[in-house]
């Protein structure tokens, strides 16, 4: 869980994690030299399929943020109770609008 | 020197729901909503795309506070202030909006419903934009206006019981409510924008060709992508950071 947030992504033993995790990186926040090579690596290591879903994925996840965070939604009961240790640990509830 | 791409994006194989999808979603943008004409949805999408170049965003973004500066947003000049304002942070630092902020968006005269079904148009040009400079196209001309009206229609059963914005629970849903629950599903996302039903429809008929159905989600039993569940939960899950995104 906490490679998803941060890190490299290649010690979580995620088939192409490090590759993964940097063409989200460079998508949202690389110039255009960074994310043809993040491209090209993705493409050469994982196919064109992969890459388009790679590609699809980050799509859905840059959108669907604006849904909860514009909304002001809160977190499932189930949800927040399940995973209470896991954002404190992780420190996830500097993010909670909530508490703003 | 720039990198080439080694691929022609063009040739890429694109899952025929996906690209059914896709080109449906640009067709929305530039259809009647319910709040919005074609016409003011596309310049919703295209006050979302100059959003990126804003200074005033990009010293925001970068301030503690996004509350502590202040300015005029770079826009394009055919939207209300407030709308602006609105199109401008949800695209560019949605994470750290409140509802003290809304509250003072309602203030200056944008509606509930005017607001909910921008965040649905800002979410939809951010998916398909998002995609496709993902995939390595050019970023694509946003298409002409479709004529129509929009259909101002509120659902009776809409409360403001669960966010910042009055949605409406799938138990309140009226006939001639457009219903997105029976095919989406029922959790918090698919009730964020559901005072304006058909953005629920339009965004998550998109999103499941993007990411998976939501019964696939949890169904650890197949794989249904090119990525496995796990890759696809590592790449959400730093999008996600990255974006600030609690829920």
């Amino acid at each position: 869980m906490e490679a998803a947030l941060e890190g490299d992504g290649s010690q979580v033993g995620v088939p192409h994690g490090a590759l993964l995790v940097e063409f989200g990186e460079a998508m949202l926040g690389g110039d255009e030299d960074r994310r043809t090579q993040v491209r090209n690596a993705l493409y050469a290591a994982m196919g064109p399929a992969a890459l388009v879903d790679a590609a699809a994925t980050v799509a859905s996840f840059n959108a669907v943020v604006k849904l909860a965070d514009g909304s002001g939604i809160p977190l499932e009961e189930f949800k927040a109770q399940g995973t209470a240790d896991l954002r404190a640990e992780l420190g996830l509830e500097k993010l909670n609008r909530d508490t703003r | 020197m720039g990198q080439a791409l080694l691929f022609d994006p063009a040739a890429l194989e694109i899952r025929e729901g996906l690209r059914r999808e896709c080109g449906l979603g640009w067709e929305r943008l530039a259809s009647a909503g319910t709040w919005w004409t074609g016409e003011q949805r596309l310049a919703l999408a295209a006050e979302a795309r100059a959003a990126h170049a804003c200074s005033l965003c990009q010293r925001r973004k970068a301030a503690l506070s996004p509350y502590a500066e202040n300015g005029r947003h770079d826009g394009l000049g055919t939207l209300p202030a407030a709308v602006v304002e609105i199109v401008h942070r949800l695209t560019t630092d949605a994470g750290r909006l409140t509802k003290k902020w809304l509250q003072s968006m309602l203030d200056a005269g944008v509606t509930e419903e005017q607001y909910v079904e921008a965040i649905g148009v800002v979410a939809l040009i951010t998916a398909l934009d998002t995609f496709d400079l993902s995939l390595g196209f050019p970023q694509r001309a946003l298409p002409a206006p479709r004529p129509g009206t929009p259909t101002r229609h509120r659902p009776a059963g809409a409360k403001r019981d669960l966010a910042w914005v009055s949605t409406v629970a799938p138990e309140d849903l009226s006939p001639g409510d457009p219903d997105p629950y029976r095919i989406h599903g029922v959790k918090n996302i698919h009730r964020a924008l559901s005072l304006v039903p058909q953005e629920v429809l339009n965004f998550f008929d998109l999103d499941v060709e993007l990411y998976l159905k939501d019964h696939e989600i949890r169904d650890f039993t197949q794989e249904f992508r090119a990525l496995s569940h796990i890759q696809m939960e590592l790449l959400a899950g730093r999008v996600s950071a990255l974006n600030g995104c609690y829920y």
